[in-house]
Protein backbone atom coordinates (compact mmCIF):
# COMPACT_ATOMS: atom_id res chain seq x y z
CA UNK A 1 0.00 0.00 0.00
CA UNK A 2 1.14 3.37 -1.13
CA UNK A 3 2.04 5.14 2.32
CA UNK A 4 3.12 8.52 1.73
CA UNK A 5 5.33 10.89 4.23
CA UNK A 6 5.31 14.23 4.05
CA UNK A 7 8.32 16.62 3.35
CA UNK A 8 9.95 19.37 5.31
CA UNK A 9 13.59 20.99 4.71
CA UNK A 10 15.20 20.86 7.40
CA UNK A 11 18.19 23.45 8.78
CA UNK A 12 16.30 26.10 8.05
CA UNK A 13 15.80 25.93 4.46
CA UNK A 14 12.92 27.97 3.81
CA UNK A 15 15.26 31.27 4.42
CA UNK A 16 17.08 29.92 1.31
CA UNK A 17 14.22 30.50 -0.55
CA UNK A 18 14.14 34.38 0.31
CA UNK A 19 15.00 36.35 -2.39
CA UNK A 20 17.66 39.17 -2.29
CA UNK A 21 14.41 41.61 -2.49
CA UNK A 22 14.19 40.28 0.86
CA UNK A 23 14.24 44.20 2.57
CA UNK A 24 10.90 44.84 0.28
CA UNK A 25 7.89 42.83 0.35
CA UNK A 26 6.17 44.10 -3.10
CA UNK A 27 7.51 43.09 -6.48
CA UNK A 28 9.56 45.71 -8.61
CA UNK A 29 7.55 47.90 -10.45
CA UNK A 30 9.16 47.09 -14.06
CA UNK A 31 8.90 43.30 -13.37
CA UNK A 32 7.80 41.44 -16.57
CA UNK A 33 6.10 38.08 -15.80
CA UNK A 34 4.59 35.79 -18.96
CA UNK A 35 0.88 34.82 -18.26
CA UNK A 36 1.60 31.36 -18.42
CA UNK A 37 3.72 30.93 -15.62
CA UNK A 38 1.31 28.70 -13.22
CA UNK A 39 0.08 25.72 -15.54
CA UNK A 40 -4.19 26.29 -15.06
CA UNK A 41 -4.76 22.64 -14.72
CA UNK A 42 -2.94 22.27 -11.90
CA UNK A 43 -4.78 24.96 -10.14
CA UNK A 44 -7.96 23.10 -11.00
CA UNK A 45 -7.03 19.86 -9.47
CA UNK A 46 -7.03 21.58 -5.87
CA UNK A 47 -4.48 21.69 -2.77
CA UNK A 48 -1.70 19.22 -2.12
CA UNK A 49 -2.78 16.71 0.19
CA UNK A 50 -0.46 17.77 3.14
CA UNK A 51 -1.80 20.64 3.25
CA UNK A 52 -5.34 19.84 3.58
CA UNK A 53 -6.51 19.20 7.36
CA UNK A 54 -5.35 15.36 8.38
CA UNK A 55 -8.67 12.78 7.26
CA UNK A 56 -9.46 10.78 9.94
CA UNK A 57 -7.92 7.17 10.68
CA UNK A 58 -9.39 5.25 7.58
CA UNK A 59 -8.44 1.47 6.71
CA UNK A 60 -5.15 0.44 4.38
CA UNK A 61 -6.68 -0.73 1.55
CA UNK A 62 -8.41 2.12 0.63
CA UNK A 63 -7.18 4.86 -1.68
CA UNK A 64 -6.86 7.67 1.07
CA UNK A 65 -3.99 7.04 3.86
CA UNK A 66 -2.76 10.10 5.84
CA UNK A 67 0.65 11.04 5.30
CA UNK A 68 2.81 9.14 7.57
CA UNK A 69 5.16 11.83 8.99
CA UNK A 70 7.82 14.21 8.15
CA UNK A 71 11.02 13.71 6.38
CA UNK A 72 13.68 15.82 6.86
CA UNK A 73 15.28 16.82 3.58
CA UNK A 74 18.80 18.25 3.56
CA UNK A 75 18.95 22.02 1.98
CA UNK A 76 22.42 21.40 0.31
CA UNK A 77 20.35 18.86 -1.92
CA UNK A 78 16.67 20.16 -2.18
CA UNK A 79 17.32 23.66 -1.74
CA UNK A 80 19.97 24.84 -3.90
CA UNK A 81 19.41 27.75 -5.62
CA UNK A 82 17.50 27.56 -9.03
CA UNK A 83 20.08 27.56 -11.78
CA UNK A 84 18.16 27.54 -14.75
CA UNK A 85 21.11 27.84 -16.89
CA UNK A 86 22.63 24.79 -15.27
CA UNK A 87 19.38 22.68 -16.36
CA UNK A 88 19.93 23.98 -19.47
CA UNK A 89 24.09 22.44 -20.02
CA UNK A 90 22.76 19.15 -18.39
CA UNK A 91 19.95 18.72 -20.55
CA UNK A 92 21.57 19.78 -23.42
CA UNK A 93 24.44 17.49 -23.10
CA UNK A 94 22.01 15.23 -21.93
CA UNK A 95 20.90 15.03 -25.56
CA UNK A 96 23.92 15.51 -27.30
CA UNK A 97 27.22 13.65 -25.47
CA UNK A 98 25.46 10.30 -26.72
CA UNK A 99 24.86 11.43 -30.77
CA UNK A 100 26.81 10.27 -33.59
CA UNK A 101 25.37 11.68 -36.60
CA UNK A 102 25.97 9.18 -39.74
CA UNK A 103 25.47 11.80 -42.81
CA UNK A 104 28.33 11.51 -45.17
CA UNK A 105 28.61 12.64 -48.61
CA UNK A 106 31.25 11.91 -51.18
CA UNK A 107 33.40 14.49 -51.99
CA UNK A 108 34.55 14.96 -56.25
CA UNK A 109 37.64 12.95 -55.36
CA UNK A 110 35.30 9.94 -54.14
CA UNK A 111 32.53 9.83 -56.93
CA UNK A 112 32.92 6.97 -59.40
CA UNK A 113 34.36 8.44 -62.57
CA UNK A 114 35.97 11.74 -63.43
CA UNK A 115 39.59 11.16 -63.47
CA UNK A 116 39.71 12.16 -67.74
CA UNK A 117 39.78 15.93 -68.42
CA UNK A 118 35.82 16.07 -70.54
CA UNK A 119 37.16 17.85 -73.67
CA UNK A 120 40.30 20.30 -74.40
CA UNK A 121 40.80 23.45 -72.69
CA UNK A 122 40.14 25.76 -75.88
CA UNK A 123 38.47 25.44 -79.42
CA UNK A 124 35.46 23.71 -78.04
CA UNK A 125 32.99 26.66 -77.46
CA UNK A 126 31.97 25.03 -74.20
CA UNK A 127 32.85 26.30 -70.91
CA UNK A 128 36.05 24.86 -69.75
CA UNK A 129 36.16 21.74 -67.32
CA UNK A 130 38.37 19.20 -65.90
CA UNK A 131 36.48 16.50 -64.35
CA UNK A 132 32.83 15.57 -64.73
CA UNK A 133 32.65 14.81 -60.86
CA UNK A 134 33.51 18.61 -59.97
CA UNK A 135 30.53 20.05 -57.50
CA UNK A 136 29.48 21.90 -60.41
CA UNK A 137 28.44 19.23 -62.31
CA UNK A 138 25.09 17.09 -62.10
CA UNK A 139 26.35 14.11 -59.90
CA UNK A 140 29.28 15.52 -59.01
CA UNK A 141 30.71 15.70 -55.16
CA UNK A 142 29.19 17.70 -52.74
CA UNK A 143 31.74 20.81 -52.24
CA UNK A 144 30.92 21.22 -48.28
CA UNK A 145 28.52 18.26 -47.06
CA UNK A 146 28.93 16.53 -43.63
CA UNK A 147 32.09 14.21 -43.80
CA UNK A 148 31.62 10.80 -42.39
CA UNK A 149 30.15 9.75 -38.46
CA UNK A 150 30.62 12.99 -36.56
CA UNK A 151 30.21 12.52 -32.95
CA UNK A 152 29.21 15.35 -30.60
CA UNK A 153 31.03 13.59 -27.69
CA UNK A 154 32.06 16.12 -24.81
CA UNK A 155 31.81 15.68 -21.33
CA UNK A 156 30.81 18.75 -18.68
CA UNK A 157 32.57 18.68 -15.59
CA UNK A 158 31.50 16.12 -12.65
CA UNK A 159 30.55 18.91 -10.11
CA UNK A 160 28.08 20.52 -12.92
CA UNK A 161 26.15 17.20 -13.68
CA UNK A 162 26.10 17.11 -9.63
CA UNK A 163 24.80 20.35 -9.73
CA UNK A 164 22.46 19.64 -12.53
CA UNK A 165 20.97 16.79 -10.36
CA UNK A 166 20.47 19.03 -6.92
CA UNK A 167 19.02 21.69 -9.26
CA UNK A 168 16.61 19.51 -10.22
CA UNK A 169 15.62 18.11 -7.16
CA UNK A 170 15.33 21.56 -5.57
CA UNK A 171 13.22 22.78 -8.51
CA UNK A 172 10.73 19.93 -7.85
CA UNK A 173 10.59 20.61 -4.26
CA UNK A 174 9.98 23.91 -4.33
CA UNK A 175 7.03 23.43 -7.47
CA UNK A 176 5.63 21.04 -4.94
CA UNK A 177 6.08 18.23 -7.51
CA UNK A 178 7.95 16.26 -4.73
CA UNK A 179 6.38 12.92 -2.66
CA UNK A 180 8.19 10.71 -0.47
CA UNK A 181 7.45 7.52 0.37
CA UNK A 182 7.96 4.68 2.65
CA UNK A 183 8.26 1.73 0.58
CA UNK A 184 6.45 0.78 -2.79
CA UNK A 185 4.09 -1.71 -2.21
CA UNK A 186 1.13 -2.01 -4.02
CA UNK A 187 -2.25 -4.28 -3.48
CA UNK A 188 -2.53 -5.02 -6.86
CA UNK A 189 -0.36 -5.06 -10.39
CA UNK A 190 -3.56 -3.37 -11.89
CA UNK A 191 -1.94 -0.21 -14.04
CA UNK A 192 -5.85 1.10 -13.64
CA UNK A 193 -5.26 1.19 -9.73
CA UNK A 194 -1.97 3.13 -9.80
CA UNK A 195 -3.69 5.71 -12.49
CA UNK A 196 -6.08 6.23 -9.65
CA UNK A 197 -4.16 6.25 -7.18
CA UNK A 198 -1.89 8.94 -8.57
CA UNK A 199 -5.12 10.58 -9.74
CA UNK A 200 -6.98 10.67 -6.50
CA UNK A 201 -3.62 11.97 -4.84
CA UNK A 202 -3.02 15.33 -7.13
CA UNK A 203 0.10 13.93 -7.70
CA UNK A 204 1.03 15.43 -11.23
CA UNK A 205 0.15 14.00 -15.42
CA UNK A 206 3.15 12.14 -15.61
CA UNK A 207 5.35 10.78 -12.32
CA UNK A 208 8.77 9.24 -12.02
CA UNK A 209 9.40 6.96 -9.44
CA UNK A 210 13.02 6.30 -7.95
CA UNK A 211 13.91 3.29 -5.75
CA UNK A 212 17.77 2.21 -4.45
CA UNK A 213 18.20 -1.08 -5.14
CA UNK A 214 17.81 -3.95 -8.04
CA UNK A 215 15.14 -5.73 -7.14
CA UNK A 216 11.30 -3.87 -7.03
CA UNK A 217 8.16 -5.74 -6.19
CA UNK A 218 6.63 -7.42 -8.85
CA UNK A 219 3.78 -5.78 -8.48
CA UNK A 220 4.84 -1.98 -9.21
CA UNK A 221 7.16 -3.52 -12.18
CA UNK A 222 4.01 -5.08 -14.11
CA UNK A 223 1.83 -1.64 -13.17
CA UNK A 224 3.90 0.51 -14.92
CA UNK A 225 5.23 -1.83 -17.46
CA UNK A 226 2.58 -0.88 -19.90
CA UNK A 227 2.17 2.55 -18.75
CA UNK A 228 3.92 5.47 -20.64
CA UNK A 229 3.28 8.49 -18.26
CA UNK A 230 4.40 6.53 -14.92
CA UNK A 231 7.55 5.07 -15.22
CA UNK A 232 10.13 3.38 -12.51
CA UNK A 233 13.95 3.79 -12.25
CA UNK A 234 16.46 3.26 -10.31
CA UNK A 235 18.34 5.76 -8.26
CA UNK A 236 21.34 4.87 -9.74
CA UNK A 237 19.19 5.74 -13.22
CA UNK A 238 18.51 9.56 -11.79
CA UNK A 239 19.07 12.54 -13.96
CA UNK A 240 17.98 15.87 -15.27
CA UNK A 241 16.08 14.80 -18.58
CA UNK A 242 13.70 12.57 -17.08
CA UNK A 243 13.11 14.55 -13.69
CA UNK A 244 11.86 17.67 -16.59
CA UNK A 245 10.00 15.18 -18.53
CA UNK A 246 7.85 13.95 -15.95
CA UNK A 247 5.85 15.75 -13.77
CA UNK A 248 5.74 14.85 -10.45
CA UNK A 249 9.02 13.02 -8.58
CA UNK A 250 8.17 9.84 -6.04
CA UNK A 251 10.96 8.87 -3.95
CA UNK A 252 10.98 6.40 -1.58
CA UNK A 253 13.16 7.20 2.05
CA UNK A 254 15.80 4.83 1.24
CA UNK A 255 16.32 6.41 -1.71
CA UNK A 256 16.62 10.68 -0.46
CA UNK A 257 18.99 8.94 2.09
CA UNK A 258 21.56 7.46 -0.68
CA UNK A 259 20.73 10.62 -2.92
CA UNK A 260 22.07 12.84 -0.13
CA UNK A 261 25.09 10.45 0.64
CA UNK A 262 26.23 10.70 -2.99
CA UNK A 263 25.12 14.34 -3.37
CA UNK A 264 26.92 15.84 -0.69
CA UNK A 265 30.19 13.84 -1.01
CA UNK A 266 31.19 16.38 -4.08
CA UNK A 267 30.84 18.89 -1.91
CA UNK A 268 33.55 17.56 0.46
CA UNK A 269 35.80 15.62 -1.80
CA UNK A 270 39.63 16.17 -2.93
CA UNK A 271 40.51 15.91 -6.55
CA UNK A 272 40.83 12.96 -8.02
CA UNK A 273 44.46 11.03 -7.92
CA UNK A 274 42.94 8.39 -9.89
CA UNK A 275 40.05 7.52 -11.23
CA UNK A 276 37.32 6.90 -8.58
CA UNK A 277 36.35 4.00 -10.17
CA UNK A 278 39.30 2.45 -8.10
CA UNK A 279 39.56 2.07 -4.37
CA UNK A 280 39.43 4.63 -1.88
CA UNK A 281 39.43 4.15 1.94
CA UNK A 282 35.93 6.12 2.41
CA UNK A 283 34.04 6.39 -0.80
CA UNK A 284 30.24 6.85 -0.39
CA UNK B 1 61.36 -31.36 -0.35
CA UNK B 2 57.76 -29.90 -1.56
CA UNK B 3 56.77 -26.12 -1.68
CA UNK B 4 53.51 -25.52 0.20
CA UNK B 5 51.68 -22.46 -1.21
CA UNK B 6 49.44 -20.92 1.29
CA UNK B 7 47.24 -18.08 0.96
CA UNK B 8 46.81 -15.25 3.76
CA UNK B 9 44.68 -12.38 4.13
CA UNK B 10 45.71 -10.92 6.84
CA UNK B 11 48.58 -8.95 5.46
CA UNK B 12 45.95 -6.53 3.22
CA UNK B 13 45.85 -4.60 5.99
CA UNK B 14 49.34 -2.94 4.65
CA UNK B 15 47.80 -2.33 1.49
CA UNK B 16 44.39 -0.82 2.92
CA UNK B 17 45.93 1.55 5.49
CA UNK B 18 47.80 2.94 2.05
CA UNK B 19 44.67 3.38 0.10
CA UNK B 20 44.30 7.58 0.64
CA UNK B 21 40.89 9.00 1.52
CA UNK B 22 38.64 10.95 -0.44
CA UNK B 23 37.18 13.33 1.72
CA UNK B 24 38.69 16.82 2.98
CA UNK B 25 39.51 15.97 6.77
CA UNK B 26 37.95 18.59 9.41
CA UNK B 27 41.06 20.84 10.29
CA UNK B 28 41.94 20.34 14.14
CA UNK B 29 40.95 22.25 16.95
CA UNK B 30 43.20 25.69 17.41
CA UNK B 31 42.86 28.71 19.99
CA UNK B 32 43.14 31.54 17.72
CA UNK B 33 44.66 31.94 14.54
CA UNK B 34 46.74 29.07 13.22
CA UNK B 35 50.69 29.39 12.68
CA UNK B 36 50.32 29.95 9.05
CA UNK B 37 47.72 32.59 9.70
CA UNK B 38 44.66 30.18 9.05
CA UNK B 39 41.50 31.43 11.11
CA UNK B 40 38.99 29.19 11.79
CA UNK B 41 35.34 29.98 11.32
CA UNK B 42 33.27 31.08 14.33
CA UNK B 43 31.04 28.63 15.70
CA UNK B 44 28.01 30.19 15.59
CA UNK B 45 27.38 32.33 11.86
CA UNK B 46 27.41 36.18 12.60
CA UNK B 47 24.22 37.61 13.27
CA UNK B 48 24.31 39.65 9.57
CA UNK B 49 21.65 39.19 6.48
CA UNK B 50 24.44 37.48 4.61
CA UNK B 51 26.18 34.43 4.93
CA UNK B 52 29.31 33.38 3.11
CA UNK B 53 30.73 29.98 3.50
CA UNK B 54 34.35 28.45 3.37
CA UNK B 55 35.36 26.20 0.33
CA UNK B 56 35.93 22.84 0.89
CA UNK B 57 39.23 23.49 1.69
CA UNK B 58 38.08 25.35 4.54
CA UNK B 59 39.45 28.63 3.62
CA UNK B 60 37.57 32.09 2.90
CA UNK B 61 36.39 32.29 -0.89
CA UNK B 62 38.06 35.41 -2.18
CA UNK B 63 39.98 35.12 -5.17
CA UNK B 64 41.70 37.30 -7.51
CA UNK B 65 42.19 37.63 -11.31
CA UNK B 66 44.59 38.91 -13.87
CA UNK B 67 42.74 39.25 -17.47
CA UNK B 68 43.94 41.30 -20.58
CA UNK B 69 47.67 42.14 -19.01
CA UNK B 70 45.92 44.58 -16.74
CA UNK B 71 42.81 44.56 -15.74
CA UNK B 72 42.18 43.50 -11.66
CA UNK B 73 39.09 42.15 -10.28
CA UNK B 74 38.37 40.45 -6.92
CA UNK B 75 36.43 37.83 -6.94
CA UNK B 76 34.13 36.60 -3.93
CA UNK B 77 32.24 33.10 -3.93
CA UNK B 78 29.68 31.13 -1.95
CA UNK B 79 27.73 34.05 -0.59
CA UNK B 80 24.07 33.35 0.49
CA UNK B 81 21.43 35.49 1.34
CA UNK B 82 21.15 39.42 1.17
CA UNK B 83 23.95 40.51 -1.53
CA UNK B 84 23.02 43.72 -1.84
CA UNK B 85 23.58 43.82 1.84
CA UNK B 86 27.24 42.61 1.53
CA UNK B 87 28.00 45.03 -1.93
CA UNK B 88 26.95 47.93 0.69
CA UNK B 89 29.33 46.35 3.48
CA UNK B 90 32.47 45.83 1.21
CA UNK B 91 31.96 49.42 -0.79
CA UNK B 92 32.00 51.20 2.58
CA UNK B 93 34.81 48.73 4.29
CA UNK B 94 36.89 49.86 0.84
CA UNK B 95 35.93 52.78 0.71
CA UNK B 96 37.59 53.67 4.19
CA UNK B 97 41.06 51.49 2.78
CA UNK B 98 41.59 53.08 -0.06
CA UNK B 99 39.77 56.27 -0.14
CA UNK B 100 37.34 56.29 -3.23
CA UNK B 101 34.32 54.72 -4.94
CA UNK B 102 34.99 51.12 -6.29
CA UNK B 103 33.08 49.91 -8.82
CA UNK B 104 31.44 46.56 -8.02
CA UNK B 105 29.04 43.83 -9.99
CA UNK B 106 26.68 41.63 -8.16
CA UNK B 107 25.40 38.30 -9.97
CA UNK B 108 22.56 37.23 -8.53
CA UNK B 109 22.50 34.11 -10.56
CA UNK B 110 25.54 32.71 -9.36
CA UNK B 111 25.43 34.87 -6.35
CA UNK B 112 29.03 36.23 -6.39
CA UNK B 113 30.44 39.80 -6.01
CA UNK B 114 33.37 41.62 -8.31
CA UNK B 115 35.43 44.31 -7.38
CA UNK B 116 37.76 46.33 -9.27
CA UNK B 117 41.21 45.94 -8.07
CA UNK B 118 43.52 42.99 -5.99
CA UNK B 119 42.00 43.33 -2.47
CA UNK B 120 41.84 39.57 -1.68
CA UNK B 121 44.15 39.96 2.01
CA UNK B 122 42.35 43.11 3.16
CA UNK B 123 38.58 41.38 2.09
CA UNK B 124 40.22 37.93 3.61
CA UNK B 125 41.36 39.43 6.99
CA UNK B 126 38.12 41.42 7.09
CA UNK B 127 35.79 38.58 6.62
CA UNK B 128 37.62 36.44 9.15
CA UNK B 129 37.27 39.00 11.81
CA UNK B 130 33.50 39.20 11.18
CA UNK B 131 33.48 35.09 11.53
CA UNK B 132 33.09 33.56 8.59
Amino acid sequence: MFRCSVVLCGRGAAKRFASSFSSESALPPNLLLPSNLVDPARLRRGPPPRLAPPSPQQTLERLDAEPLGLTELHPDVFAVRPRLDILHQVETWQRNFKRVSHAHTKVRGEVRGGGKKPWNQKGTGRARHGSIRSPLWRGGGVANGPRGPTSYYYMLPMKVRVQGLKVALSSKMAQDYLYVVDSLELPSPDPQYLLDLIKHKHWGGSVLIVDVGEDFSENILRATANLKTVNIIPALGLNVHSMLKHEALVLTLSTVRFLEEKLLWHDERFMSLYPFALPYSDLP
Amino acid sequence: MKTVISESTEEYKFVERLIPPSRVPTPPKHAGPAPSGWTPPADTPPPLPYMIRRSRMHNIPVYTDLTHGSRKTTLVRKVEGDIWALENDVKQYLKEVVGKELPTQVNEVTMTLKVKGHFDSELKQWLASKGF
